[in-house]
């Protein structure tokens, strides 16, 4: 819905004279179909009153009416009211016909403008355009929704404007700006630097490891609703059941169980198979200019933007069972991809190649952390007093669970010191995984007891660096590190050390800092 | 990483922070200590029939612990605060069990509170908190301050930061 008369390439010689504020690169409405989807909600809402109106009271018919009314009324004024305005500086989104709201959102604030796109909204050609800023929410701003043409001219206009912004801002002004106004919105060639084949999301649909949560899940859901006993008319089935499995020979009942378990456990499989083959189907990531993009999805297709600058930490993440196979997931944090919002992480927005080769993945660095193919890590191992740490704690565990089961147990209760060896081996693990190494403009840190974790975050984006000792940690002359990024979760380096932590931290800190002074 | 030695923050807070953290500490401490003795107790030893006098014994020996916890860790806490402002860097070291060391740079502060609590006010006492970006873990503390100080701290970064803005 842009204005045509709005020429939207922004290196035209207007920018120059005017107030930024005054050239309006885009603008334009929400796309009327969407009036289509609010009114299928609308009706929806009201289906439950036509029910009770239909069966039961006459009256709830009228509320039905008059709820329709109003939904169809609000959804409608919404959609006239809402007007999106994009200027060198800022997008404006102003909405409400009572309340009147205007959100305006700089430019250099948005990091990710993302496309999401249901299966219905699909059909009818519309796209939902997430506006995301490096604020915590993640998601500033929602269009929903936009044809697609208008969404990918909006990106355009949008990027091209920004990276106008930037390199104005640069060295060569002159250069830049003819530059800038001899090129067309996207003038960079876009590279693929990963596509997923249909192998690497099956297998990533097999190894997922959230399938044996599935059957915890399963398991602990049948027993809260035994213990509930809301099951009441079950109970009787249950009976019936164990009655006859009774009356099988043992042979017969433990392949039963044995044949019932593989099945919840393949029904997990296929699910968790068909979820992400479903969620990434087509999983493309492309790099033009500056920024990432991935596409992805079956039914709700996905289109998210990830400017390289932006990217807080990227990990290679190796489970044991992928592990085993020698392949890792890649992510990447950004600033405003916050983890802790639990729902970047469902949707797998931080996901930025769902499964590929070991090799593959060390070769994709580069392309997202720029420059990392230029620096030597020079890994260094935690302290081994780790183990000790770990052994302490076995001992202390035994001691307890000794001391818990004495009287109930007897001498079965000897079991407990189990702990101690158990709990020096995974010390034993811990160590072998570990490490950590500074090269340059980077920290990576390495770590997992039987699966492999890698991180690299780059020392320009740490705001701050802790180093941490616990009680035991004291005695031992070991200690944590913590990097903080912005945004995301913080880093943590277990198990240094003191005097590695700490030096660590100063040169970490100090790189930090004069980062910071260059970027200011 | 150099072989110079790394910078410990060697200033200490004002000694009169422990008389006010013991009221504002200890007095949640009392509230609790008080409720669970005064309180809690005797609708316990009414209506619960297994009430014994073991009971009694362990709930007085956790009052007496969280009382003497609140007021040795005030003192104990102020002889292992140090903090510093080096350069680029704010430091700050503090903890009696869990002991941190932190380090923050200046030009990646956000924004500076000084924050100035009604008890506190009594005390002439200030607290600097330091903003960065992020989400967890993303404000930085330093209490016992003097009011004078604590004004130069906050002058001192948003000079650091070199453009006046907070």
């Amino acid at each position: 819905m842009t204005d045509a008369s709005e020429p939207p390439h922004e290196g035209d010689p207007a920018p120059v004279a005017p107030r930024p504020n005054d050239v309006i690169l885009a603008r334009g409405h929400l796309h009327p179909a969407i009036l289509l989807l609010r009114l299928v909600d609308v009706l929806r809402q009201v289906a439950v009153w036509v029910l009770i109106g239909v069966f039961a009271a006459r009256w709830a018919l009228v509320a039905a009416g008059v709820l329709f009314l109003l939904n169809l009324g609000y959804a409608v004024a919404r959609y006239l009211t809402l007007e999106y305005t994009l200027t060198p500086e800022e997008l404006r989104i102003r909405e409400g016909l009572l309340e009147r709201q205007e959100r305006r959102i700089p430019l250099d604030r948005i990091q990710d403008l993302g496309f999401e796109s249901t299966i219905l909204r699909r059909v009818l050609g519309l796209v939902v355009v997430q506006v995301e800023t490096a604020s915590g929410r993640g998601v500033e701003a929602r269009l929903d929704a936009l044809s697609r043409a208008d969404a990918e001219h909006l990106r355009a206009v949008l990027l091209a404007a920004r990276r106008g912004g930037t390199t104005s801002a640069a060295a060569a002004p002159a250069d830049a700006v003819t530059n800038a106004a001899a090129t067309p919105p996207e003038p960079e060639p876009e590279w693929v630097v990963h596509r997923s084949t249909a192998g690497e999301l099956l297998l990533r649909g097999i190894t997922d490891l959230r399938l044996s949560a599935f059957v915890l899940v399963g398991f602990a859901a049948l027993e809260f609703g035994d213990r509930l006993g809301m099951v009441a008319q079950l109970q009787g089935v249950a009976r019936s059941f164990r009655d006859w499995v009774d009356r099988l020979p043992t042979s017969t009942a433990i392949v039963l169980f044995a044949g019932l378990l593989f099945a919840v456990m393949a029904f997990g499989v296929v699910t968790a198979t068909i979820g992400n083959l479903v969620q990434f189907h087509g999983f493309t990531l492309t790099l033009r200019g500056d920024v990432l993009q991935r596409r992805y999805g079956l039914l709700t297709t996905r289109a998210k933007t990830l400017p390289r600058a932006r990217i807080q930490r990227v990990a290679v993440e190796q489970p044991w069972l992928r592990r085993l196979l020698g392949v890792a997931v890649v992510k990447a944090d950004s600033a405003g991809g916050s983890r802790s919002e639990g729902e970047d992480a469902a949707g797998g927005f931080d996901v930025v190649v769902p499964l590929c080769r070991l090799p593959v993945a060390d070769a994709l660095l580069p392309a997202l952390l720029p420059g990392i193919e230029n620096e030597r890590f020079g890994w260094l191992r935690g302290s081994p007093r780790l183990v000790v740490r770990t052994t302490l704690q076995g001992a202390l565990f035994a001691a307890i669970t000794l001391a818990a089961t004495w009287h109930a147990a007897g001498a079965l209760a000897l079991l407990a010191l189990l702990f101690v060896p158990v709990w020096a081996l995974l010390g034993v693990l811990v160590w072998r995984n570990l490490g950590f190494a500074h090269g340059g403009a980077f920290v990576a840190l390495r770590h997992g007891v039987i699966g492999r974790y890698l991180a690299w975050v780059p020392t320009a984006k740490i705001q701050a660096v802790v180093v941490r000792q616990g009680p035991v940690a004291q005695l031992l002359g070991l200690a944590d590190l913590t990097v903080y990024v912005a945004g995301g979760s913080p880093t943590r380096l277990p198990d240094l050390t003191v005097g590695d932590a700490r030096r660590l931290a100063h040169a970490l800190a100090q790189d930090a800092a004069a980062a910071a002074a260059k970027a200011w | 990483m150099e072989a110079a030695p790394i910078p410990r923050p060697n200033e200490r807070l004002l000694a009169r922070v422990v008389p006010y953290w013991l009221i504002a500490d200890g007095l949640g401490a009392v509230v609790v200590t008080g409720l669970a003795w005064f309180v809690a107790r005797p609708l316990l030893v009414d209506n619960w029939k297994a009430w014994s006098p073991t009971y009694d014994n362990v709930l007085l020996g956790c009052c007496l612990g969280l009382l003497a916890l609140t007021i040795l860790s005030p003192p104990l806490a102020w002889l292992r605060w140090r903090f510093a402002f080096l350069g680029d860097l704010l430091l700050m070291r503090y903890g009696i069990l869990f002991v941190e060391e932190r380090a923050v740079p200046v030009k990646r502060m956000q924004h500076v509170d000084l924050v100035r609590g009604p008890i506190e006010r009594l005390f002439g006492l200030a607290t600097l908190v330091v903003f960065t970006a992020g989400n967890e873990g993303s404000a930085f503390r330093v209490p016992g301050l003097s009011a004078a100080r604590a004004q130069e701290l906050r002058d001192r970064i948003v000079e650091a930061r070199g453009d006046g803005r907070l």
